[in-house]
């Protein structure tokens, strides 16, 4: 009972990650996250929380708008399409208490600037894990 | 605070924002200077030709008696320019230019503060600060910001101050997946406004709020959000003083009405309470607002339900408002030989105060990655006697009847 789930568990991923790209959450490997859930990392994006659970200060990093991984990762973690989180970011940029997560280009900039400190959380695409080997600085965080 | 200060505060707040370019060149990375800026070019058409639709009290020329169509309602333009000086020190200037009392678009320094982060959950503000009466006051003028053409005049239209001069705490806390950020706001603002006199000439008043206190709180929970407020200000206009100095000569009788209808130095409380939930797919968010004070500014209640639906980057909508006056709306004065003129007069103020239902059916569209396209249809219930929010009104106007209005707006934030 429990194989077949998984064999099933596993042909669904399959499909799903084939269906669109996907995309992961990471941190450097200096930083000791290991999962975080949906909500805390809503609030991390949306600019209400700034300090991970274990107390740390948290810098996120977005990748540019427009870009596949931009809206992938908002859709498919926050739920929320690019004109919902411009919207958002327009009511907090105008009230003078905060400024959107900076902004890098592409995957390879992204696992560079990830990796450099343990303040900072990002994402990528999984394939570009698949593609680079990047164990050695960066962990995928779980987000249940 | 006096004027002299807060000239000073802004001069403080401009310099600390220039500075910084100069530091910029150096590092790279610690202080930091943006510009953001946002705007609003829209066009408003009214089928009432008796009477014209203005957006705030402080504009005098709009859609309706003089032409139907109006691009003076919504349009606005704003500038901010925010300096992170240091990881705890920031100042923030925006400039916004719209219709002002006097027909001109002068801009105007909506905020010019300092903030200082005591913990990364404890900031000071001292200068010019958003008055958060509401739950959007924040960015009531960022139409992007918001799902409308302009925020439901039902709520906003009550307390059209949008800033003061003074000082601002708030205090973030999270417990759980919950953040509540309470906020204390005290301070001081003057605020002219055009209106037409006893003798229906063009005058130019001038509101002084002084002692101004606004207590709030914001719960921010996954997809809901709840805000309440507080505020209680000392208000005077003097332009209309006059006019109860003449009861005032009636004796104790003359001097009670004045007492009860006069702006001279008179408390004047607002609550506001709203809460909005958001799905993604679809919200939904309502607001009330209700106002208390002894002036014939009457006591009021407002308030509103907002839906809507995105499919895509098109979101329709549709609101729902009434506002009403919960004091006196008429008056006998004072019924003595030689008054009756008076008398009328100031019923005719009590009894023209808005008193309204509305139903706001639009859609927005989000065709680019800074812009979105919005198209309103309005229709304005009034009360029997009521001139709901409508100014200038002119000898044809009927009151009680009914009002609809077609918007289009093109909001954008760089």
């Amino acid at each position: 009972m429990r194989l077949t789930s998984i064999v099933l568990g596993l042909f669904l991923s399959f499909i799903v990650g084939t269906a669109s790209a996907e995309v992961v959450v990471v941190v450097s490997v200096q930083n000791p996250i290991e999962s975080l859930s949906r909500a805390q990392l809503t609030d991390i994006y949306l600019g209400r929380l700034n300090r991970f659970p274990h107390g740390g200060a948290v810098t996120p990093m977005d990748q540019r708008e427009g870009t596949t991984a931009h809206s992938t990762f908002y859709r498919d973690y926050l739920g929320q399409s690019p004109a919902q989180i411009k919207a958002h970011w327009s009511k907090l940029i105008f009230t003078g208490r905060g400024q959107p997560p900076r902004s890098v280009a592409g995957d390879s900039a992204m696992a560079d600037t990830v990796a450099a400190s343990p303040d900072v959380i990002g994402y990528l695409d999984s394939t570009y894990l698949g593609s680079v080997d990047e164990g050695d600085r960066l962990r995928v965080v779980a987000i249940e | 605070m006096s004027g002299r200060l807060v000239s000073a505060l802004v001069a403080v707040s401009l310099i600390l924002v220039l500075s910084v370019q100069n530091a910029q060149a150096q590092l790279s990375d610690a202080p930091s200077l943006t510009l953001n800026g946002f705007g609003t070019l829209g066009i408003v058409h009214s089928d009432e030709d008796q009477a014209a639709v203005v957006s705030s009290i402080f504009a005098r020329r709009g859609a309706g008696h003089s032409s139907d169509w109006s691009a003076e309602v919504d349009s606005r333009l704003g500038l901010q320019l925010t300096a992170d000086l240091t990881p705890s020190l920031s100042s923030v200037v925006q400039v916004v230019s719209e219709q002002r009392y006097d027909g001109s678009y002068r801009p105007v320094v909506e905020w010019a503060n300092v903030k200082f982060d005591a913990t990364p959950d404890i900031s000071l503000r001292l200068g010019r600060v958003v008055l958060p009466t509401f739950m959007s006051s924040e960015y009531r003028k960022v139409g992007y910001a918001t799902p409308w053409v302009r925020p439901p005049q039902e709520v906003y239209r009550t307390i059209p101050v949008s800033s003061i001069d003074g000082i601002d705490a708030s205090y973030r806390h999270r417990f759980g997946a919950m953040t509540n950020t309470l906020r204390a706001t005290y301070g001081q603002t003057n605020a002219k406004f055009p209106y037409v006199d006893a003798s229906g000439a063009r005058a130019t008043g001038e509101a002084e709020s002084r002692e101004g206190l606004t207590l709030g709180t914001h719960l921010e929970w996954r997809d809901v959000s709840l805000f309440a407020a507080y505020s209680q200000v000392r208000l005077t206009i003097e332009d209309f003083t006059p006019l109860f100095d003449i009861y005032r000569l009636y004796g104790p009788q003359g001097e009670a009405i004045a007492d009860r209808y006069d702006i001279e130095d008179k408390r004047f409380e607002t609550i506001s309470l709203g809460a909005s939930l958001d799905r993604g797919d679809w919200f939904v968010m309502g607001e009330l607002a209700q106002t208390e004070s002894r002036t014939f500014i009457a006591d009021t209640r407002g308030w509103y339900v907002t839906g809507g639906y995105r499919l895509g980057s098109v979101t329709p909508y549709l609101t729902y408002a009434r506002h009403r006056i919960l004091s006196n709306t008429s008056t006998s004065g004072l019924s003595l030989p030689g008054t009756e003129e008076l008398d009328a007069f100031l019923d005719g103020i009590l009894s023209s105060q808005p008193q309204q239902t509305s139903v706001s059916l639009g859609v927005r569209w989000d065709f680019s990655r800074n812009m979105a396209l919005k198209a309103q249809l309005d229709h304005i219930n009034h009360d029997a006697g009521s001139h709901g929010f409508l100014v200038n009104s002119q000898p044809g106007f009927e009151p009680g009847g009914t009002v609809n209005l077609f918007s289009l707006a093109l909001d954008f934030v760089f």
